[in-house]
């Protein structure tokens, strides 16, 4: 170091000390803390959106595309949609061993069966609606 | 007096203890704030910045792998925030061309010599520090204020430590010629 470099050196040391930096300004731990948890809180919610809703909403999405797919597309006369994918579906080259359903045509299912499938998922429906109404006022 | 490292606090944090970050903000806060503060010359972008900061290193305190100190970490984020911010704006701050002769006049209100030649110093160093670039504000700023070495320096800013030295002797030279130039209307004023 030079005569000069330690002349300015010293000469910052005295002007730019470290006793002498600005501070931050009053309360300003709290507001970073209350930042925080804004935005902890508002991930937590993005997060409980995500996973209560995401999978049935793809799933609507899926089957609603099937659905146009099945009503749009004829069955003997595809028409423009005659194409590779489509004749790849028609006939996809897959060798597959042929199932049986013979037993399910052949079964005899009483008659309540039906019934307690709808009171199975009509339970279900209302143990999650419950579900959400407590969890909610628990938090 | 808080002896507990920035380590044990972490530590607590990655473990759901919330609370426990405000003992790091409270021990970082001033020279994020100063670090900040020095770069855009701007006391509320300086806040601005220096909060930014603190909620990323939160938001990414659980990939903390303390392979430096958690200070250079957020003097990392809080540089590149804040000269990010400063090249981005439209409106450049225009820096005033001479040291206003009559910035002695304010100083009869202080009460003392010492507030006096204080506040004079803190005026000057702030007007010198605008005729220095963004960048080298920052190495200024994390050599005298932060006190940290070329090494610690070099992995705040991504510059190499021989490019830090030749920045640092530049930026010291021409700011060491604006306070020589203007620290004797203060002796002058009180002589």
């Amino acid at each position: 170091m030079d005569k000069q470099e330690k002349y300015d050196e010293d000469l910052l040391k005295t002007f730019l000390n470290p006793d002498r930096i600005e501070k931050a300004p009053e309360g300003f731990t709290s507001k970073t803390l209350a930042r925080i948890q804004i935005e902890k809180q508002s991930a937590g919610l993005t997060r409980s959106f995500r996973g209560k809703y995401l999978v049935p909403l793809v799933s609507l999405a899926v089957c609603a595309a099937l659905i146009i797919v099945s009503v749009v597309l004829p069955v003997n006369d595809p028409g423009p949609a005659d194409s590779v994918i489509w004749r790849y579906l028609q006939n996809p080259g897959i060798s597959l061993p042929a199932l049986n359903n013979d037993f399910l045509q052949n079964l005899k299912v009483p008659g309540w069966i039906p019934y307690s499938f709808i009171g199975f998922f009509l339970l279900m429906f209302f143990d999650r609606i419950l579900f959400g109404i407590f969890n909610k006022q628990g938090k | 007096m808080d002896f507990r490292s920035d380590i044990f606090y972490i530590r607590q944090v990655q473990e759901g203890k919330i609370n426990a970050f405000s003992h790091l903000v409270d021990r970082h806060k001033d020279k994020a704030y100063n670090l900040a503060f020095r770069i855009c010359a701007n006391r509320e972008e300086a806040e601005e910045i220096a909060q930014d900061a603190f909620i990323k290193a939160y938001r990414s305190l659980n990939n903390f792998r303390m392979k430096s100190s958690f200070a250079t970490w957020l003097y990392r984020i809080v540089y590149n925030t804040a000269i990010s911010l400063v090249r981005s704006r439209k409106n450049k701050i225009l820096a005033l061309e001479e040291f206003p002769a009559d910035a002695v006049d304010f100083l009869s209100s202080c009460t003392s010599q010492d507030e006096a030649v204080e506040e004079y110093r803190s005026s000057l160093v702030n007007f010198a520090m605008q005729k220095i670039s963004e960048d080298d504000r920052g190495l200024i700023t994390l050599y005298y204020y932060n006190d940290l070495d070329m090494e610690e320096i070099s992995k705040i800013t991504g510059i190499s430590r021989s490019n830090i030295k030749v920045k640092l002797y530049r930026a010291r030279r021409k700011m060491a010629e604006i306070i020589e130039k203007n620290e004797n209307k203060i002796v002058s004023y009180h002589g």
